[in-house]
């Protein structure tokens, strides 16, 4: 549905030129949702804007439906952009106008004949669950319903493609999740492409097929979330995972452990503790757990088990080997003493 | 320096008439700042750096020439355009002949507001209406001039309020009004009376006219 290819955006500041996306060539299929994780200033944000080109790529090509848009201008690349619909971590409704009429004004850009506006606009806020809020001025609305208002205005002409510009960045847990539940929902009932950007990872976590991880305008890492927060391949990556998925075991434990400390990661359904307890009983080793848990990535389970084994170095080495050949990732911590 | 109200039965009717001259010259001025000064002042916008139809040698010759207009005293460009004021109304003397002038200051002042309040509409609002496809007229029409109507109308408000000023100074050219009424009588022939009068009927103006400007502001903001 989207590619992006060798895109790069520079900008001129006053100490010269800042490169905010730096060679990225990317796919995104039709029906997935596509996260994109970075801090800010790692280009993320400057990335999802070239793909509708509210910032025209400095290089590189931008193709959404098969359609280059780094070729198009003027009204040929405004007409693009009725398929692509955009929600903003800042909302941007036009607060001197209700949220019908700010829905209807998305209708309005596509040409929609006038009678079929009304009940498109109905059959829009029915969507997003704000019926009631039909001549609403946004002052009146909260931050959630705000955001409502603009997916409903995004989705005004059935695009095929979703862009979501840090669209939770501004709502507390609660609303965050309701939102991408809603995202979710559309993406499963419409079958539309979500692109999003954000720095919260359990946004990715909860939602995303795919992701990439973006820094210094780079991507630096991408695949499916589950394989991702399975198996992180950088440092960055790494600890954006570990701000959702958190397995540190404090200092002063780890300082009482004198044997070698794993993370024992076990993917999908594949039994843990099972496996566990057949290694203890295989080798002379002994195990003591620090830390463990089920996280569940995109409903699939994914177990993570800190733990300290105790024995001879060689037999914790084939114990560690054993459990990786059950398809356990396993990595050593602490060597220990 | 005492108020002769006897002086004020006696020249009442040149009173009434003045404010007239007052409210034709301003209604006038008024009427084309909008009409001329609001365009310019959204062309004036539209067209600057990172705007949907950004254009740089339009954005610096309107910004250029406005400039120029607004630095003139109003009082050298009241005679300098004598002869534009014969060419268009046929006459220089007079209310409607003043408002050529006062016309030609008000554009350019109303064409800074109406940028300057454009301005101050949150850029992510227009990104917005760019990314959902809208056409420049829709963002103009929908976007721009609703987000930036409370302080338009502000900017009416102190437009009116500099016109009143300015027209003060078209007796110059035997335009009449209030504010020469004020300064041919109170000032030239120390009639304090005529003087007193014709300020207080001046501030009743420009607090009612300012009163009203804010009211509807506020009543017409939805934020």
């Amino acid at each position: 549905m989207i590619q992006i290819e060798q895109l790069s955006k520079t900008y001129q500041t006053k100490h010269g030129t800042v490169k905010g996306v730096d060679d990225v060539t990317l796919e995104v299929k039709t029906g997935e949702i596509f996260g994109i994780v970075g801090y800010s200033g790692a280009g993320k944000s400057s990335l999802i804007r070239c793909i509708n080109l509210l910032e025209r790529p400095t290089s590189g090509t931008v193709k959404v439906g098969g359609q280059d848009l780094t070729k198009l201008r003027g009204d040929g690349l405004r007409k693009a952009r009725l398929k692509i619909g955009m929600i903003f971590q800042h909302f941007y409704l036009i607060s001197q106008k209700t949220v019908a009429e700010n829905i209807s004004f998305a209708l309005r850009a596509a040409g929609t004949p006038s009678k079929k506006i009304g009940p498109r606009v109905d059959e829009l806020l029915e969507m997003v669950g704000l019926s009631d809020k039909r001549g609403v001025y946004p002052a009146q609305l909260s931050g959630g319903q705000k955001q409502r208002v603009g997916i409903a205005r995004a989705l005004a002409n059935e695009p095929a493609v979703l862009l979501c510009d840090e669209a939770t960045s501004a709502l507390d847990p609660n609303t965050t999740l309701s939102i991408l539940r809603l995202l979710k929902d559309i993406n499963r009932k419409l079958n539309i492409t979500i692109v999003l950007i954000t720095h919260e990872m359990n946004v990715v976590k909860e939602i995303c097929d795919r992701m990439a991880v973006m820094q210094a305008g780079r991507v630096i890492e991408e695949g499916r979330v589950y394989d991702t927060f399975a198996d992180p391949k950088t440092a960055l990556t790494k600890e954006f995972i570990s701000s959702v998925v958190s397995f540190n075991v404090p200092e002063e434990i780890l300082g009482k452990c004198d044997g070698t400390i794993v993370k024992v990661l076990f993917k999908g359904e594949v039994a843990g503790e099972g496996i566990i307890s057949d290694m203890l009983q295989s080798y002379p080793v002994k195990g003591n757990f620090l830390h463990g848990a089920i996280e569940y990535i995109q409903e699939l389970p994914l177990g993570i088990f800190v733990m300290e084994l105790k024995g001879g170095q060689a037999e914790v080495s084939q114990a560690i080997h054993y459990l990786e050949q059950r398809e356990a990732i396993v990595e050593v911590m602490d060597h220990g003493n | 320096m005492g108020i002769e109200w006897g002086r004020i039965i006696e020249l009442w009717p040149e009173i009434q008439v003045a404010f007239y001259q007052t409210l034709i010259m301003i209604g006038i001025s008024l009427g084309v700042a909008l009409v001329i000064g609001l365009p310019l002042g959204i062309l004036l916008f539209i067209t600057d750096r990172g705007l949907f139809w950004e254009n740089r040698p339009v954005n610096s010759v309107i910004g250029f020439v406005v400039n120029i207009v607004r630095s003139i005293p109003f009082i050298i460009l009241l005679v300098a355009l004598i002869p534009l004021t014969q060419l268009i109304t046929g006459t220089t003397i007079g209310p409607v002949a003043a408002s050529v002038s006062l016309s030609v200051a008000a554009i350019p002042f109303f064409a800074r507001i109406v940028e300057t309040a454009l301005r101050d509409i949150d850029k992510g609002v227009i990104e917005a209406a760019i990314a959902v496809g809208a056409t420049p007229w829709m963002i103009i029409k929908d976007v721009l001039l609703p987000e930036a109507k409370a302080s338009l109308i502000q900017g009416i408000t102190l437009t009116v309020i500099s016109l009143i000023a300015y027209s003060a100074m078209a007796g110059v050219v035997g335009g009449g009004g209030i504010g020469d009424l004020a300064i041919r009588f109170g000032y030239y022939r120390y009639d304090n009376t005529i003087m007193i009068v014709t300020v207080v009927i001046l501030i009743v103006l420009v607090q009612l006219i300012q009163q009203a400007g804010d009211f509807t502001a506020k009543k017409l903001d939805k934020r």
